[in-house]
């Protein structure tokens, strides 16, 4: 009889204690990243390495800027990023920097090469890259959950109003208007199927690239002539070649000066899927307003 | 044809070989007897260095080759490559060879993967080198000889295989007069030792110095004799168009072009 | 046991001598570039009480460095044997198209198993290795193909580079359909040692030795072949066999090679005529003075890519042809001995 109680109070103890482990394991940070990928953190990191521009300031728009040892050279928004010590670009990071900088995470982008070889040091990897509006969204609650951030849904909220806001301040004459919107002189476009693309969309606004084309197609200069847009969206280093192309200078949007050029601080804007895509939103419609006939 | 009656080194029995689909030899019937030195000799384009070419094995054919009896198709390589040795025109890239290396590369059909020159490898190149009057310079590299002491040196290749029957494409190419003496030396003692000697020839005085001659023309064997025999010289003379005379002199039969004369038709 | 006479004794004591040099700057080399990076050497100082500073000379520089070396031993062993076998001074795997096949050969694994090319998994890494040497045989068989045999220098050359260019913009277009590894595969195209790990060494120390072993084995079929193909065949040399083992080797060694660190250009071009310039020997011990050279090229200019800019890094390619091509270019305006290559 002894024997069973004593049985007894081993299974319970047993019980107990895994019941407890699993507790703890539970409360143990876990975050699923876009590689499908589930880290496990004991805690919420506190030393954070970004290499990518947008999620740094997706960072910074959760108010844990301050976490931050270190970021890629293309990151530069906030300001007070460009202090912090720079470990090379996307292409060609620099693996030692990064890791004689000890951080306790390293956010980077999903088709990085960084990942596996950070991982084989013992760094811990968080690969996320948005690259759709829903894309910001879940990669804001991830963060959010990452970073120990409970608010992170109330911040992605107001980016989102931000981007409706911009959308009801455009003037009805501005709306249905068509949009090409070249990302660089190659010449590369951004179509329906891409971020920016779906920005113009919210805004009411159509894009002669369809979203069957893909995201960003290098299309045939021909393709806009016979497209002929309302208005067009460059940034300021291809503006100046665009009447010189053949058949452009016929375009109804060149002759009309119905062309919205962007300085290279507001292309970064623009081109990166973040926090700012709110400003961005606004930049468009305030020329979309202007230049719309 | 075997003028001598004595064993047949080398035989081809109806051979015919084309170059990039153009016909060259059209049907070749030859018996060489071991122990000889035979020239092979005709007006440019008859296929001397094509039919060499096919006597060694290096060349697709129809027809048969046999060397000392055996088929030379159904040999294994290096045994082949044991019992003759053949010498190209010239087309070395290997400038950095020493005269030493090159040489020991014609002890490659004797010696087994991986291993290193044996004592018979290195006395065999000794001698070739020697009997090429090379050997004070073994340790020069090809690229910085001149013409005749690097035909001298891949000569010294050849005999290094130290075969049976050697096989010699315009082996006097560079080379001046006293070599040209000492390579007819060196021919001459090869044959007396039993070796076969078949040499493709422009030097016609050089070639009727040898026991035969075969004759090339157009793909075909003209005529194959002693070189001393009257015939065999007259052959000459008419496959050269008449532009040949030749002579006697002294101990030696010599060719003279001869000058003044109107073209053929 | 009698001593054979008359090796010649000169150019087998320069041999040693080289080879024993090129060793010797090899190791020298190895610990100055350990002691280079972005953390200078601070790093080596604190080795023993900072964790973080021996993680990063043991796990980082340390298989970098030593992975510069074997790669750069990797592509002279594939110059040596190129320009042995096509009996071409100008040959190099890069002008023989295998480099182009080998980067088609890592596009297409990367876009049929959604990995990045600088895994630290043994199974991946195999894979993409396994992928890039199959691409450089590929390619290296059509370049033979298009220029119908070895026996034509300048078609060979030709077909090389035609080769080249045409998988290369395959590989491009491969990258503008599948977006997704064009940033991995720029990567890759940089050219750089920065992802190598200790797994990746020892993959190529694997691949080394190999191609080594079998280079060196088959080395007189090279010095045969220097005396034209007729002369190899009559010499009882089986050629179809050996050239395509010699071809494995080629493709293997390139293959490896540009699996782990991407393009590094010129390494496999320039080494060779190095050794050349200073001693002319046999493929056999040809053949093990190129790697060595090439691997020491490769060191250095690895070592001063990470340290001249320091914290940042300059393409190692760049600093490849600005030694091998400065030192080819010295040799070239001085007056030529008769008959050498230079």
């Amino acid at each position: 009889m002894i024997g069973r109680l004593r049985w007894r109070s081993i299974l319970r103890g047993m019980l107990l204690t895994w019941l407890l482990v699993a507790g703890m394991e539970a409360r143990a940070l876990q975050v699923v990243d876009d590689r499908g990928v589930t880290v496990v953190f004991a805690q919420s990191p506190q030393r954070i390495l970004t290499v990518l521009p947008s999620l740094t300031e997706m960072v910074c728009a959760l108010g844990q800027c301050q976490r931050l040892v270190g970021t890629d050279r293309y990151s530069n928004y906030p300001e007070s990023v460009r202090r912090l010590p720079k470990v090379g670009g996307g292409l060609d990071p620099n693996v030692e920097a990064i890791i004689a900088l000890k951080p306790d995470a390293v956010l980077l982008a999903t088709s990085s090469p960084l990942a596996a070889r950070l991982q084989s040091l013992g760094i811990r990897v968080v690969a996320l890259e948005p690259k759709t509006h829903a894309d910001v969204q879940r990669v804001f609650d991830v963060l959010g959950q990452l970073l120990g951030v409970t608010d992170a849904r109330r911040v992605w909220q107001e980016i989102d109003a931000g981007v409706e806001a911009a959308a009801r301040s455009l003037p009805q004459r501005a709306r249905n208007l068509s949009v090409y919107f070249e990302v660089n002189d190659a010449p590369y476009a951004a179509g329906e199927a891409s971020f920016i693309g779906e920005t113009l969309a919210r805004l009411g606004v159509r894009n002669i690239v369809p979203a069957v084309l893909g995201p960003f197609p290098r299309i045939n200069p021909e393709y806009v002539v016979r497209a002929n847009p309302d208005l067009i969206m460059v940034g300021d280093s291809g503006y100046a070649d665009l009447a010189r192309r053949p058949g452009w200078n016929n375009l109804a949007a060149l002759k009309a000066g119905r062309v919205c050029v962007f300085s290279p601080e507001q292309s970064d804007v623009m081109v990166r899927p973040g926090p700012r895509m709110a400003d961005a939103a606004r930049l468009m419609a305030h020329c979309l307003a202007n230049k719309a006939p | 044809m075997n003028p001598r009656g004595t064993p047949v080194a080398l035989a081809a029995r109806g051979v015919t070989a084309s170059l990039d689909g153009a016909p060259v030899l059209l049907g070749i019937d030859l018996e060489l007897a071991a122990g000889c030195w035979t020239s092979i000799v005709g007006p440019n384009g008859a296929g001397k260095s094509t039919l060499l070419k096919v006597l060694a094995n290096l060349l697709p054919h129809e027809g048969q080759v046999t060397l000392a009896g055996q088929p030379i198709a159904e040999m294994p390589a290096r045994m082949r490559a044991r019992k003759l040795s053949w010498l190209g025109q010239y087309e070395t890239s290997g400038v950095d060879l020493t005269v030493y290396d090159v040489t020991m590369l014609g002890r490659l059909p004797h010696q087994s993967w991986l291993a290193t020159a044996s004592a018979l490898d290195v006395a065999a190149v000794e001698r070739a080198l020697r009997a090429t009057q090379a050997w004070d310079w073994r340790a020069r590299a090809l690229g910085q000889l001149s013409g005749g002491e690097r035909q001298r040196v891949l000569l010294a290749r050849a005999l290094a295989v130290e075969a049976e029957v050697l096989l010699m494409d315009e082996p006097l190419a560079n080379l001046d007069p006293p070599h040209q003496a000492d390579w007819l030396a060196l021919v001459r003692g090869l044959a007396a030792r039993g070796k076969t000697v078949v040499s493709v020839l422009h030097e016609i005085s050089m070639a009727l110095q040898g026991d035969t001659i075969v004759i090339m023309a157009q793909g075909r064997v003209q005529y194959h004799g002693a070189a001393a025999a009257a015939a065999t010289q007259r052959a000459l003379e008419q496959v050269f168009d008449q532009r040949i005379t030749i002579l006697a002199l002294g101990a030696y039969w010599v060719a003279v072009p001869n000058q003044g004369q109107a073209t053929s038709a | 046991m009698k001593r054979p006479p008359v090796q010649p004794d000169p150019p087998a004591r320069r041999v040693g001598t080289v080879a024993a040099a090129l060793l010797l700057a090899s190791v020298v080399f190895l610990c100055l570039a350990i002691a280079v990076g972005s953390t200078g050497f601070e790093s080596i100082l604190m080795l023993r009480q900072d964790p973080v500073a021996w993680q990063i000379v043991v796990d980082i520089r340390a298989p970098r460095s030593l992975g510069a070396w074997l790669a750069g031993a990797l592509l002279g062993l594939a110059g040596a044997v190129a320009q042995g076998l096509f009996r071409n001074p100008l040959a190099d795997p890069y002008l023989l198209g295998s480099a182009s096949g080998a980067s088609l050969g890592v596009a297409v694994a990367l876009v049929a198993s959604g990995a990045t090319p600088f895994a630290g998994e043994w199974l991946v890494q195999l894979g993409l290795t396994g992928a890039a040497f199959v691409g450089a045989v590929a390619a290296v068989l059509l370049t033979l193909l298009l220029a119908r045999g070895v026996g034509h220098s300048l078609r060979l050359l030709l077909a090389g580079v035609v080769v080249g260019v045409v998988l290369g913009a395959l590989g491009q277009l491969i990258m503008m359909l599948r977006p997704d590894v064009m940033l991995s595969m720029q990567a890759f195209s940089l050219g750089s040692t920065g992802f190598v790990g200790w797994s990746a060494c020892a993959l190529m120390a694997g691949a080394w030795i190999a191609g080594a072993l079998v280079a060196w084995a088959l080395a007189s079929v090279l010095d045969g072949l220097s005396l034209g193909e007729a002369t190899a065949i009559s010499l009882g040399l089986p050629l179809p066999q050996l050239r395509a083992a010699l071809i494995v080797v080629l493709a293997l060694a390139t293959g490896t090679a540009v699996a782990q660190t991407g393009l590094i250009a010129f390494v496999g071009l320039a080494a060779p005529h190095l050794v050349r310039s200073i001693v002319k020997t046999r493929h056999q011990n040809f053949i093990l003075l190129s790697s060595l050279m090439g691997a020491l090229l490769l060191l250095v200019a690895d070592g001063l890519a990470r340290s001249l800019v320091a914290p940042q890094e300059l393409p190692v390619g760049v600093l490849t042809a600005v030694l091998g091509g400065g030192y080819l270019l010295w040799l070239l305006q001085r007056p030529g001995t008769r008959g050498g290559l230079l």
